[in-house]
């Protein structure tokens, strides 16, 4: 048997050449690997976790369930692109080991087997295997149509902006969109010439076989093969360095992740499977506010994630961003981009500087008393009534408190920590840690969201729990230690970033502002809220532009005419008070309004 | 001898000596962030600033120095600031202070 002609050498060459630059990049990532994440593995090489990741590695790098649930059609591209290729793969495998048994057959010999059946003098054709296949490609060329009809119609299929390409990933895309009709066509002459094959290729050679004389087709026969070879290898060729990376990036980053690893505030290799992980699917756009109220498209998470991945981030685009988690909560891939946002600024600027904050030593501003502890965060300075409010439920319900920062206090350390300066925040935490210890606490409520998330990512305060003051409200309530009215007024509320997407925080705010009024929800709300534009995150944008982001949120809460505007962030609270007429409260002000005498 | 406690003090006779400072360091800055240009001195910045309740921190007496190319000891003094971001909450004039911090630090900072 042969199983070697020369059209063959193109997709020799590029499937080596994948070969070799895939396993080079999976070596040096994992070699890489700091040592915690290696023992990572280890640890959990043999546990459920393997297991789920297999599943998922189907569920979502094959049959792309979380795009599928996003928008159908879109889902169904991807799908039948992803999966109809893969059955393409396996399916033709197993048809070769039908008609010849299990041979030691080269790679071109499964992949072109249409073109050696002839010429190994096989006749006999398998029909079930033949419209299987063909059934198949259909399904392939269904996605291949789709992705064309994405190109001109992005709309149609949920998606109102679509990604912007590098010329690697042009390269590598105009080979993928001619690999399956190069397939068809030279099928389609096969069969022409030498009978057989399924309903698609079989039918499509017998018309091509009347409509030609033999000799033409003849003479297209082995350009033809030597085209779909062609377009196969430069794929290959192309595909590391390009976008399609994301197909041998996303399986491992899928079991790693089951093994626990995860981003850090400071890169490390791992970071690699996150961003060559992006398909560049460009559903991060459509969420971005930077985009959709600012007109900025340079620097959203795909573009972001591209530009670091080639080594071409610039400080702008990786500080171009409010870190509002809108992005995260649709990337199918669920790679977590904040993170990696916050260790590509740390690289550029986290300079220690010995005798930073050496004002911190033996500082302690905090007064009162008790195992309760009340940081209120340096915003809510800014909004005294949400401290005043604060304090009247305390008295109101007989808790002691220990006031840590009424009197100035130290800020927690996120916004050092989201521009990169983590080594200085870290004096922030330790410092704080100190305190807290030090005053014994063993509740600790913030009012401000930043603050909270940063409690409870980055320190360490076990024996201490961290509530936002709306879920110690919530708490207070529940529990009936405090009594409120329950109003004819009606709130409309907004989800900070940072208590919503940030710290899963829904529910507790939405039973605080039933209890004392009726609760309406802007058309954007929960997971999908929209970010109020004046997050610390962003140091690039200007007045005029958190203005406008903040305007056109302002509206959709101002859209459900409810009596007045709730937020839980201090933050929030100004960037809305300054885009509205509406009255915009606390909800801690709400509450304290409302105490039952 | 005793002095009376008024809680403010004397400060040093001092001149702005615009033609032997260096302004090359205070024009980049001012070209990166054009807005800083607007500012009026009203001190609401250094009235707010959280580092400046617990030290003797002065952001406006910072930017401002930079502006007039007085460069001396500002990037160590600045490196005092939390980035909490309440100046920029308070601007009269909505100058991105926090990205002011970070921009000189870049510029007067090796780094
Ligand atoms: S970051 Fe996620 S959503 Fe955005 S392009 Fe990459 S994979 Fe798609
Ligand atoms: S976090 Fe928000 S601002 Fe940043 S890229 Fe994502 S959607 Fe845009
Ligand atoms: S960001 Fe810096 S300068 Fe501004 S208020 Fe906070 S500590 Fe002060
Ligand atoms: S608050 Fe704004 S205008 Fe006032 S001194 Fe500070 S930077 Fe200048």
């Amino acid at each position: 048997m042969t199983f070697f002609a020369p059209f063959t050498i193109p997709f020799i060459v590029g499937t080596i050449f994948l070969f070799v630059a895939v396993a080079t990049k999976w070596i040096l990532w994992i070699a890489r690997l700091p040592k915690v994440d290696r023992r990572l593995i280890a640890h959990n090489f043999f546990s459920l976790g393997t297991l789920a990741a297999i599943w998922e590695v189907v569920r979502e790098s094959l049959l792309h369930a979380k795009i599928f649930r996003r928008n159908p059609l879109l889902g169904f591209m991807h799908m039948s692109l992803a999966f109809g290729w893969f059955l393409l793969i396996v399916v033709g495998w197993i048809e070769t080991i039908v008609y010849l048994g299990f041979e030691m057959i080269p790679l071109q010999g499964h992949v072109f087997f249409k073109y050696f059946m002839p010429l190994n003098g096989i006749e006999a054709h398998i029909p079930l295997f033949e419209q299987l296949m063909d059934a198949l490609l259909l399904l392939v060329l269904t996605g291949v149509a789709l992705a064309w009809f994405k190109r001109i119609a992005s709309k149609a299929m949920g998606m109102r902006r679509a990604t912007k390409h590098v010329l690697f990933d042009r390269i590598a895309l105009s080979a993928l969109w001619f690999i399956f009709p190069a397939r068809l066509v030279a099928e389609s002459l096969t069969a022409a010439l030498y009978g057989g094959n399924g309903f698609l290729t079989g039918t499509l050679g017998g018309f091509i076989g009347e409509l030609l004389p033999t000799e033409v087709l003849t003479t297209l026969y082995e350009p033809a093969w030597w085209f779909y070879s062609s377009a196969l290898g430069l794929f290959f060729v192309a595909m590391p360095f390009s976008r399609y990376m994301h197909i041998f990036t996303e399986i491992p980053l899928i079991f790693l992740r089951r093994w626990r690893l995860r981003p850090t505030l400071e890169r490390k290799s791992y970071d690699n499977f996150e961003v060559e992980a992006c398909s560049r699917c460009g559903i991060c756009i459509d969420p971005c506010q930077l985009q959709e109220d600012l007109g900025i498209h340079d620097t959203q998470s795909v573009y972001f994630l591209r530009d670091r991945r080639y080594n071409m981030l610039s400080l702008k685009v990786a500080n171009n961003c409010l870190m509002c988690g809108r992005c995260e909560a649709v990337c199918p891939v669920g790679i977590n981009l904040t993170t990696l946002r916050i260790n590509s600024r740390a690289k550029r600027r986290n300079i220690p500087h010995e005798g930073r904050y050496r004002y911190l030593t033996s500082l302690d501003r905090s007064s009162g008393e008790g195992k309760v502890g009340y940081f209120a965060g340096c915003m809510s300075s800014l909004t005294p009534a949400v401290q005043h409010s604060m304090e009247r439920i305390f008295e109101a319900v007989g808790e002691a408190v220990w006031y840590a920062d009424k009197d100035g206090g130290v800020c927690c350390g996120r916004p050092l920590m989201l521009s990169g300066e983590t080594d200085a925040a870290r004096k922030m935490v330790a410092y704080n840690t100190d305190l807290f210890r030090r005053h014994e606490i063993t509740t600790l409520v913030t009012s401000c969201p930043i603050c909270l998330r940063s409690f409870r990512e980055n320190y360490h305060l076990d024996g201490i729990e961290v509530l936002h003051h709306s879920q110690y409200l919530d708490r207070l309530i529940a529990e009936g230690r405090l009594s409120v009215k329950q109003g004819e007024e009606s709130y409309s509320y907004h989800d900070p970033c940072e208590l919503g997407r940030g710290s899963e925080v829904y529910d507790e705010p939405r039973r605080v502002i039933e209890a004392v009024g009726e609760l309406r929800e802007p058309r954007h709300s929960r997971r999908d809220a929209l970010c109020c534009g004046s997050s610390l995150a962003n140091t690039v944008i200007g007045d005029e532009q958190q203005l406008r982001i903040a305007r056109r949120m302002t509206r959709e809460l101002e859209e459900t005419a409810a009596d007045a505007i709730v937020t839980a962030c201090p933050l929030c609270h100004k960037a809305i008070a300054r885009s509205t007429h509406h009255t915009v409260v606390d909800i801690a002000e709400v509450v304290a309004r409302n105490i039952a005498e | 001898m005793s002095t009376l406690n008024f809680g403010y003090g004397i400060n040093r006779p001092r001149a702005i000596d615009l033609d032997n400072n260096d302004l090359r360091k205070s024009n980049a800055i001012i070209a990166e962030m054009p807005e800083l240009q607007a500012c009026i001195g009203c001190g609401s910045c250094t009235a707010s600033c959280t580092a400046g309740a617990i030290t003797n921190f002065n952001f406006r007496k910072l930017h401002t120095a930079v502006r007039r190319g007085e460069y001396r000891g500002v990037y160590e003094e600045l490196s005092k600031c939390m980035l909490c971001g309440k100046c920029r909450l308070v601007c009269p004039r909505g100058i991105n202070t926090r990205g002011l911090v970070m921009l000189i630090k870049r510029k007067l900072g090796d780094f």
